[in-house]
């Protein structure tokens, strides 16, 4: 039922320091149960209702797993090793949405206004520029590059309004990372991914994650501005209709800015990962 | 609802006076989500709760002069349902087919009708009485009904003489189904009638079937 190609994927399923012993934290994945404990000998394992071990990668702070065949590595944030930058773990959020829905959002510029309103974006600094959208060939991503964009505060770091440059990656199905103008470093990027854990077609878990440069603003400080965001986005999310993504044209109409949501839609059709999507306009 | 032979697609959503300038709320039409709103000239209108671009909620939105905005990326939509502006290309005049599905609305007696797009009877007649309150009962309107056998079937809902709360009153309860199993009440009742009393009638109504539809 649940297509090859989504079953190969990796997805989060918790935040590894937070991972204890047996029975760990019972959650799901795909409509399945699943548990992610630490064994005896201390390593994080993920086990289905049956019992049987899925392959498991910790990365970024995260504890990953393959409900399939994997058929490729996790990928990775080679920015995120960079000495200097803090990483900081934000937690979760639950959100009765479509995972591919939250993808999306994260991906979208134009709502800063409205949504994250004097904080992300303000009237009248509402336009969205032309900016490239393009599938990386060797990696097979999505990128969004040269997006510039209006924030009245755009970290916790920045004073003032600034016209922030963002680019946007998604190199997984349920996974998108953005890489922000630094104020603190101009010239560097700050790096904020969300990784999403499908529990069924309509329900995720929302792990964001910061790799930044910024050792003024207290953890719990960023963590509060982060989560802040996020149940902004949530009031979004859960009153979109249909729950379902749309990947078939003519069900909701894009614009320019859209384009990094237009790429992600083609791109998830092309590659058959439909879990969280609707194929026919209703 | 299909009452004594005669339909009417109207079904109240709302009390006029709930309604004010410069407010969108939402609304249910024979289960159909809605957003209605009202212009700040007091032109008054009843949409489809989906924004065609990315499917948000318009009741989600806010309403400044004469349209009714997103809330997503603040596309805003004039009282002809035409998009009339996307703030992401402000320089976009935004073609002719974007636009907001729209339900037929009126307003009588103060209150808010509506009915699915052209095909309306006549609206349902509630002249001479006034409009009393709005509650939401976790019942069907069957449930309602046979609970008040002293009030009878109507267009838009039951109506009739009863004792509520110990006292005598003409009451007239428009009927809307909401979603999961809850119908809303639009209650009015007769201008010589003490509202305090018939609405705490209506809340003691509502406790017992309440009461009685989870025994
Ligand atoms: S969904 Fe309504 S403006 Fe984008
Ligand atoms: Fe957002």
């Amino acid at each position: 039922m649940i297509p090859q190609a989504v079953q190969d994927c990796w997805y989060p399923l918790a935040m590894a320091a937070l991972t204890g012993p047996y029975p760990g934290r019972a959650t799901q994945l795909l409509g399945q149960p699943i548990r992610v404990f630490r064994d005896a000998a201390g390593t994080i394992r993920v086990q289905g209702d049956a019992g049987a071990d899925l392959p498991v990668i910790l990365r970024f702070g995260h504890v990953w797993a393959c409900p399939g065949t994997p058929q490729r590595d996790l990928f990775t944030i080679p920015e995120a090793d960079h000495p200097g930058r803090r990483l900081v773990d934000c937690g979760v959020v639950r959100v009765k949405c479509s995972p591919l829905r939250a993808v999306e959002n994260f991906l979208d510029i134009a709502h800063f206004p409205f949504v994250h309103t004097d904080i992300l974006g303000a009237e009248p600094h509402t336009e969205v520029g032309r900016y490239e959208v393009h599938i990386r060939e060797d990696t097979d991503e999505v990128w969004a590059t040269k997006v510039r964009f209006h924030q009245p505060q755009a970290a916790m770091s920045a004073e003032g309004g600034i016209e922030t440059e963002y680019m946007y990656r998604v190199p997984a199905p349920t996974a998108a990372v953005l890489y922000k103008t630094c104020p603190a470093r101009p010239g560097d990027w700050d790096v904020i991914g969300i990784f999403v854990q499908p529990l069924t077609e309509e329900l995720c878990d929302v792990w964001p994650w910061m790799a930044l440069y910024d050792d003024v603003t207290p953890q719990a400080a960023l963590i509060q501005f982060q989560q802040m965001i996020f149940l902004q986005d949530r009031s979004i999310l859960e009153n979109q209709i249909p729950r379902l993504l749309p990947l078939d044209p003519g069900m909701e109409i894009p614009t320019q800015a859209d384009l990094t949501s237009v790429a992600y839609r083609r791109w998830l059709k092309r590659k058959g990962l439909t879990y969280g999507a609707q194929m026919v306009a209703a | 609802m299909k009452t004594g032979g005669r339909v009417t697609n109207w079904v109240a959503n709302g009390l006029s006076r709930d309604v004010v300038a410069g407010v969108v709320v939402p609304g249910r039409w024979q289960g159909v989500d809605l957003a209605i709103w009202r212009s700040a000239t007091g032109v008054l209108r009843a949409w489809k709760d989906r924004c065609p671009h990315r499917g948000m909620r318009l009741s989600h939105g806010f309403v400044r002069g004469e349209g009714l905005s997103c809330i997503y990326h603040g596309w805003t939509y004039g009282t002809d349902g035409r998009c009339r502006s996307i703030p992401a290309h402000p320089d976009l005049v935004p073609p002719a087919a974007i636009r907001a599905e729209a339900l037929d609305c009126a307003e009588a007696d103060g209150v808010i009708w509506v009915a699915g797009a052209g095909e309306a009877g006549p609206l349902p007649a509630v002249t001479g009485l006034v409009p009393l309150r709005s509650l939401a009962l976790h019942a069907l309107p069957g449930q309602i009904a046979a609970a008040l056998p002293g009030l009878r079937l109507f267009p838009g809902g039951l109506r009739g003489v009863v004792v509520l709360g110990g006292i005598q009153t003409s009451l007239c309860l428009l009927l809307q189904e909401l979603a999961r199993g809850q119908t809303m009440i639009h209650a009015l009742c007769g201008p010589q009638d003490d509202p305090v009393a018939v609405s705490r009638g209506l809340e003691d109504l509502r406790r017992s079937i309440e009461q009685g539809v989870a025994a």
